[in-house]
């Protein structure tokens, strides 16, 4: 039923231009993505996973086709109005973890809410929350320098939930981590998605990472290949 | 944590280029400062309260053209005239020294306090200068330089009359805006020349600033058409035709300060642009968690202008310091002396020999500036009396803030706008 797609993905092209040549990282692509559905997007280097990634999460925009997600065309907002939609709808999660070195584990996850009207003291339970959500409570005033990549990691995945989106996307969230901690983080975003009803997008080129989502699709060449 | 916590976390993150950026804002500053102050003694030189009540007569010919004594009478007779005093320039060394280092004045004793109602001396000193026409008084700042007291006898070799004079210290005076001058009788030197019947200028007191304009025409108009025909100006009018002798000092020192702020701009322009460059993606990832480019901009504004304010206040707040209270400036830098010493014995503990060689010169420059401060004083003492006076007035203070703020917002400009035109998506990969 579409009523239960938040992500919906019509003839989605993408053409960057290099120089005098065109490269189409996207070639009419049309998907859906149900929510709460943890979506692993598979593929090779360049295979344009994470150009599907950035449009789903309106920091790209598509050169032809249609992406709604909640039922927005999120191409159609203005750059401003892209980012009040990132902060309240997209948790992002990056490979290099992407923390502020100057602030601690707190201050990282509280950052994303510094751009919303709550106060003091409601942003402290949230961000006391998500880092509990995520076992890192005892590490909230540590600097990143002062924790492991996974903790790390786990920091940046509190900060992509503390605002309560309804869709997290994660680009090889796993890439700079050892075995442990990629499962460690895998099963978090698990958890978020089977029990919180977060709506997880997770690009890998790792087929064990893949299989920690309910359904696996892969790109290549910018076509959807399975 | 707050935005503005957020921002000084930013700001302070390479401590090293923050202060060093700072400072280099602060001595610039300093020296902007200081070329306004320059500028401003020397095309406006400070004044006297009675000076607007003063008009200088010279001969219309030039300055160095003597005036016939008999004027006198004739001044004295126009309406709204108070008292008139012969002042002549007597060009004299002191003792045997090869250039003139203070001026000597001729004039009517008897019209001093008159006309210069200013100076302050010591009880009785005014009564000795005026009832013996072999006496002077002397400024304070000379006499402290000279070590000259009361009673002493001072002799002067003009350079401009053939005679030397010998005089005695009649008294000290202060209160002026400029206690540096000697002042002697003008019948000592008329006696000395064999009476020639000529005096430098008149120097003129007028019963009201309202009578000012009526009493330089009047004497402009009783000699003209004369063989003397004589200039009558106000004191600051006289002072400025003065000053236009140093050439253009405004276009000189304007240029200097322009090359000064130009300079300052590029340092904080590329300090803020290697600041802004190297968490490029961390900006990017900011976009994405959806600040806003007005926000981004007033972060990056925030810490441009903060580190340029900071580095203002500091060059502002020093050059006053340093200028008004120089011994106080000169105190202030002894903690400073102190802390590169606990800075050279930690380098030198750690065998850093370098860093704490240079740690050891900074605590050389700065006891030995500390010790020659404190030593002279005032900025009479600093400049040999050249200026005695050099005031950062809250003009200058404001024009001062005013470019450091300028210089703030202009060094965030251009990494503001690379900022904004980058897309989250360019600024992800930078670095990867």
């Amino acid at each position: 039923m579409e009523a239960e797609n938040i992500v919906m993905i019509r003839h989605l092209t993408k053409v960057y231009q290099q120089g005098d040549i065109q490269v189409a990282a996207l070639n009419g692509i049309s998907l859906d993505i149900a929510a709460g559905e943890f979506l692993s997007l598979m593929g090779p280097s360049g295979s344009g996973k994470s150009t599907l990634l950035h449009i789903i999460a309106g920091v790209d925009r598509p050169t032809s086709g249609q992406c709604l997600v909640q039922g927005l065309d999120v191409a159609q907002l203005s750059e401003t109005e892209l980012a009040d939609w990132r902060n309240q709808n997209i948790g992002f999660v990056f490979q290099t973890f992407n923390l502020i070195p100057v602030l601690t584990a707190f201050e990282n996850v509280e950052l994303p809410l510094l751009l919303t009207a709550l106060g003091r003291r409601q942003r402290r339970r949230q961000v006391e929350t998500a880092l509990e959500l995520v076992g890192l409570a005892d590490r909230a005033h540590h600097l990143p320098r002062q924790l492991s990549g996974g903790q790390e990691q786990r920091v940046a995945i509190a900060r992509a939930l503390v605002t309560d989106p309804a869709i997290i996307v994660a680009d090889e969230p796993t890439g700079n981590l050892d075995s442990h901690s990629a499962q460690e983080v895998l099963g978090i975003l698990r958890t978020l998605s089977a029990k919180a009803g977060k709506t997880v997008i997770l690009v890998t080129h790792d087929p064990k990472a893949a299989a920690y989502g309910t359904r696996s699709i892969h790109l290549e060449k910018g076509e959807l290949s399975g | 944590m707050s935005i503005g916590s957020f921002i000084v976390k930013n700001a302070l993150r390479n401590k090293r280029r923050a202060a060093l950026s700072v400072l280099s804002v602060a001595a610039s500053m300093f020296l902007l400062v200081t070329l306004l102050v320059t500028q401003r003694e020397l095309t406006m030189p400070p004044e006297d309260l009675g000076a607007a009540l003063r008009v200088v007569v010279r001969s219309k010919i030039s300055l160095a053209q003597p005036l016939p004594a008999r004027q006198r009478a004739i001044i004295e007779k126009i309406e709204g005239v108070e008292a008139v005093s012969p002042f002549s320039w007597f060009g004299g060394k002191f003792k045997s020294e090869a250039h003139m280092t203070f001026a000597q004045f001729a004039m009517d004793a008897a019209k001093l306090r008159a006309i210069f109602g200013e100076a302050k001396m010591e009880p009785g000193a005014y009564e000795a200068f005026e009832s013996d026409r072999n006496s002077c008084i002397i400024g304070k700042l000379t006499a402290d330089k000279y070590g000259i007291k009361r009673g002493d006898k001072i002799t002067f070799t003009s350079e401009i009359y053939p005679v030397t004079l010998e005089m005695k210290v009649a008294g000290i005076y202060s209160g002026t805006i400029d206690d540096r001058n000697v002042l002697f009788h003008q019948k000592l030197l008329d006696e000395s020349m064999g009476n020639p019947g000529e005096v430098g200028t008149w120097w003129v007191k007028v019963r009201s600033a309202e009578e000012m304009p009526r009493v330089i025409e009047a004497i402009n108009r009783a000699f003209a058409n004369t063989s003397a025909e004589v200039r009558a100006e106000s004191e600051r009018a006289f002072q400025l035709s003065f000053v236009s002798m140093w050439g253009n000092i405004k276009i000189l020192v304007g240029s200097i300060s322009t090359v000064v702020v130009f300079t300052l701009v590029l340092v904080c322009a590329s300090t803020m642009s290697m600041a802004v460059r190297e968490r490029f993606r961390e900006l990017a990832i900011l976009k994405a968690l959806g600040f806003r480019r007005r926000e981004l901009y007033t972060f990056i504004l925030a810490e441009s202008f903060g580190l340029a304010g900071v580095g203002g206040a500091l060059g502002i707040g020093w050059a006053w310091l340093f200028y008004t209270h120089s011994r106080e400036a000169g105190i202030s830098l002894v903690p400073v002396a102190a802390f590169l010493a606990v800075l050279a014995v930690r380098y030198f503990y750690r065998r850093e020999i370098l860093a704490g060689l240079l740690s050891l010169a900074g605590v050389w420059f700065f006891a030995k500036a500390a010790a020659f401060l404190v030593v002279k004083g005032s900025i009479a003492g600093l400049t040999n009396n050249i200026f005695v006076l050099f005031e950062v007035t809250p003009r200058i203070a404001g024009w001062a803030a005013l470019v450091a703020a300028g210089l703030g917002i202009l060094a965030s400009i251009f990494p503001a706008i690379s900022v904004a035109r980058t897309s989250v998506v360019q600024g992800l990969k930078t670095l990867d």
